[in-house]
């Protein structure tokens, strides 16, 4: 029973960790999937007319 | 949708898995329950070496195509491999402590060649934020990428060539593989917890290419975006100068 805080502790940290990196990856995808948008939309709006 | 399928077989794989090597199969005889952390120290490390196996081939492949979307390819298995390899030395020094008595020895060359593979490869990472010129990040990463992959055949053979604490490769041979030493439910859960991590590797690939492309589009928009800016800026200064005189004229 002594190994248990270790088996804890080693689970812990590699299943904790890969499913941190996980919700991180989701979030960073989906920021850049909405700048991205942003670019697109951006893009389609008409051209601004400049100045005479 | 594919994607999403895989990534719900993957986790249900994990936790099958889990369960499974957690509360199913019996301690080991010599080791105690502290056997268990192999279950996941043993596919950390195979992915560890799978990732930048991946990156250094994508770095060939960028060398000979240069298609970046090989270079997307390269900087997600190197950021998913520096995770696994991290995962693979935590899970190592929780097991070492208990059955070596040490969490840590430098004198052992499988741990210090997979420190160094670690530091490799997160410098790889590092390396490519030294431009934003995304053709030149490429070629230069996929050169060092390259470079860094030499150490993993030294990592895996370390405990064959020199002398150490680390025991045998697990997956040393086709022979120890089909023969294990260990028995049928030990390899079992060990062979599971290895195709569950691959799994969950495969979607955590493809999520993070999928990034790696979209932040490419956004950083060449930037780039382009700079360009345009600094020619306009540069058209700019000549104008006020050619209204300065009719603005002087004026009464």
């Amino acid at each position: 029973m002594t190994d248990w805080p270790f088996v804890l502790a080693g689970w812990g940290v590699i299943l904790g960790g890969a499913g941190a990196y996980t919700l991180l990856l989701l979030r960073r995808l989906r920021n850049a999937r909405q700048a991205s948008l942003a670019i697109r939309r951006a893009a389609d709006e008409p051209a601004p007319r400049e100045r005479e | 949708m594919k994607t999403r399928i895989l990534g719900a077989v993957a986790l249900l794989a994990v936790i099958a898995a889990a369960v499974n090597a957690l509360l199913i199969v019996p301690a080991d005889l010599n080791q105690g329950d502290a056997q268990r952390i192999m279950y996941v120290h043993v596919p950390s490390a195979w992915l560890g070496y799978l990732s930048f196996g991946v990156t250094a081939l994508a770095g060939i492949g960028y060398l000979w195509r240069r298609d970046l979307r090989l270079d997307a390819v390269a900087v997600s298995a190197a950021e998913i491999g520096v995770m696994f390899t991290a995962f693979a030395i935590w899970g190592g020094m929780m097991w070492g402590k208990p059955v070596w008595g040490v969490y840590w020895q430098w004198e052992d060359p499988r741990l210090t060649t997979t420190a160094l593979l670690l530091a490799l490869y997160v410098g790889y990472l590092l390396f490519r934020r030294l431009t934003d010129d995304p053709a030149r990040r490429a070629a230069r990463a996929a050169v060092v990428g390259i470079i860094a992959a030499i150490d993993i055949p030294i990592v895996h053979f370390s405990v064959e060539w020199w002398r150490g604490l680390h025991q045998r490769a697990t997956f040393g041979s086709p022979d120890k593989l089909l023969n294990p030493a260990a028995p049928a439910q030990f390899v079992i859960a060990l062979v599971a917890m290895v195709v569950a991590f691959t799994l969950a590797w495969a979607w955590l690939m493809i999520r993070r290419y999928q990034l790696a492309r979209i932040e490419w589009q956004i950083e060449e928009h930037g780039r382009l975006g700079r360009i345009s800016a600094a020619r306009r800026a540069a058209v700019a200064p000549q104008a006020p100068a050619a209204q300065a005189p009719a603005e002087e004229a004026a009464p």
